[in-house]
């Protein structure tokens, strides 16, 4: 199995690359095109549907400070492709380097039981769960940068911090009543 | 000026919308410049109603036909499409006087009160307009059957026909045409022009091929040096195999495929449903504004798993958007056979 594997290769100098995971393959286009403008450091995008990522890409392919995997609730097979992908990531990563991002939360065909199961998810693995617009610029904008702050560090370009410490204050944490049935 | 007929121009009249209107009465050959002039367009409708009846009275006119808007606009209302069949040895020679004098003769012999008028378009498609009316009276204008018909091609396109007019079209079709038989060809459409390109392949057709760009670099779009697609190649190969079965570019406008199934259910999970000897009777009916493109995008995002299953690809291969799929004997391979009804 080709697994992902986040210190197999050396960092570049005062870069950072991030992997965007999104079965539709829409928001991700849009995020990387505001990504890449980042000034103070050099951003590279990587794009993919899913994963195993095609070994041909190995040699070429930098180092992976983060993993983001784009899961749209109003979707099932969003959900799917995304749990189904994580299988291909080596533990490593889950040390602070995978966040999920999740689009139409506010959706009204989205059900509650799918958003649910994504904080499930993520709380499980010890990761971030970003809520995230994808419609309007300002949306775009909002989730890059809080994107960029977690890429940061973990590139491990921010003094101080490291990937795992950061995970510690910003990963998912369950309430306590999510499997009680909600009033709506 | 026959009260009827005042009628059936009053009533037309109102049929169109009124920001259509001026350009129609300036299609409409019949009235000179100098009474188009005379209408004033800003007047109320039935106001220009009562002017233009008036301008029809000094004349005498006695069929107005406003088909032009409808030739225009050919996608008012649904369109079917009919095939001739076993086409005799002259079948191909047939041209347009020959195929009018015979259509006129034939169909006027099968019912006696029926108008009609048949017209040449520019795009080499014969309209012909056919306004029935019984032994007792007189043709009914405000409902007529549109037929258009491709010279040398076996293909027809009709619209609003009932059910008692069909045989005596399809007989007289047949005559005129030199073949022997029209049978559905089960495609129909909102728009004239879709359905005609669809059956007559008219949109950009991709073919297989082994090497599907010479240049590497022509396919470089890049938006930024820094974004690279993991997947880029399984990516193309998906466009590539739904374009294979869709075609490229822009898509001829269906609205809809429905699929009727008598299969036998099959699902290890339903016991009760399995075990029944007789098969399950469903219809399937996919619908969107443009049904071809939005079956392409599937197939090429992913969605639709390629190569795409030939279900959905006999759409535009075969011309037709209503199947019937019964099971035919043993083995996976024939499964599946869209035969037609």
């Amino acid at each position: 199995m080709s697994l992902l594997k986040p210190f197999s290769k050396l960092p570049g100098l005062n870069t950072a690359n991030i992997l965007l995971v999104e079965s539709e393959e829409q928001f991700q286009q849009s995020l990387a095109d505001v990504l890449v403008e980042e000034t103070s450091v050099t951003v590279n995008v990587r794009l993919a549907k899913s994963l195993p990522l095609p070994m041909e890409n190995d040699e070429s392919r930098p180092r992976i400070d983060l993993v983001v995997f784009i899961i749209n609730l109003t979707s099932e097979l969003s959900f799917q492709s995304a749990e189904a992908s994580l299988k291909y990531l080596d533990p490593g990563y889950f040390l602070g380097k995978v966040c999920f991002m999740v689009t139409n939360a506010r959706n009204a065909s989205a059900p509650a039981e799918r958003l649910d199961a994504v904080r499930k998810l993520a709380a499980s693995l010890h990761c971030p769960l970003l809520f995230a617009e994808d419609q309007t610029p300002d949306g775009v904008a909002s989730a890059t940068e809080r994107l960029l702050t977690i890429l940061k560090v973990a590139a491990g370009l921010v003094p101080i911090a490291t990937a795992l410490y950061v995970s510690n204050l910003t990963r998912c944490t369950l309430p306590l009543d999510i499997d009680q049935p909600s009033f709506d | 000026m026959d009260n009827t007929v005042k009628r059936l121009l009053e009533r037309l009249v109102r049929r169109i919308p009124s920001r259509m209107l001026k350009t129609t009465l300036d299609k409409w050959s019949r009235l000179t410049a100098t009474q188009r002039q005379s209408i004033d367009y800003t007047e109320s409708k039935w106001a220009l109603t009562e002017k233009l009846l008036a301008i029809c009275e000094v004349f005498m006119l006695v069929s107005p036909w406003f088909h032009t808007d409808v030739i225009e606009n050919p996608n008012l209302g649904m369109w079917y499409a009919f095939q001739l069949m076993d086409p005799q040895d002259d079948a191909h020679s047939v041209e347009l006087t020959q195929f009018k004098e015979q259509f006129k003769s034939h169909l006027s012999e099968l019912i006696r009160h029926v108008s009609i008028k048949i017209k040449k378009h520019t795009d080499e498609a014969v309209w012909i307009r056919i306004a029935w009316g019984d032994t007792f009276s007189r043709p009914n204008h405000l409902k007529p059957t549109y037929v258009v018909h491709y010279l040398q091609t076996p293909y027809v396109f009709l619209s609003s026909l009932t059910s008692k007019q069909k045989p005596l079209l399809s007989q007289a079709l047949v005559l005129s045409t030199r073949y022997q038989a029209i049978k559905d060809a089960n495609l129909s459409g909102r728009k004239l022009t879709a359905i005609r390109d669809l059956l007559m392949k008219q949109y950009l057709q991709v073919f297989p091929t082994k090497f599907p760009s010479p240049l590497a670099e022509r396919n470089r779009v890049v938006s930024n040096l820094h974004i690279e697609k993991e997947q880029a190649g399984s990516a193309a190969n998906r466009h590539q195999m739904a374009c294979e079965a869709f075609g490229d570019g822009l898509l001829p406008q269906l609205q809809s495929a429905v699929y009727k199934l008598e299969t036998k259910f099959r699902d290890h999970t339903n016991k009760t449903m399995t075990e029944r000897d007789e098969a399950f009777r469903c219809v399937v009916k996919f619908a969107s504004t443009n049904l071809l493109e939005s079956l392409r995008h599937s197939a090429s995002s992913g969605v639709a798993s390629t190569p795409v299953t030939p279900l959905l690809s006999s759409v535009p291969l075969k011309g037709k958007n209503y199947f019937v799929i019964t099971d035919n004997g043993p083995g996976p391979s024939s499964q599946m056979k869209p035969s037609q009804k």
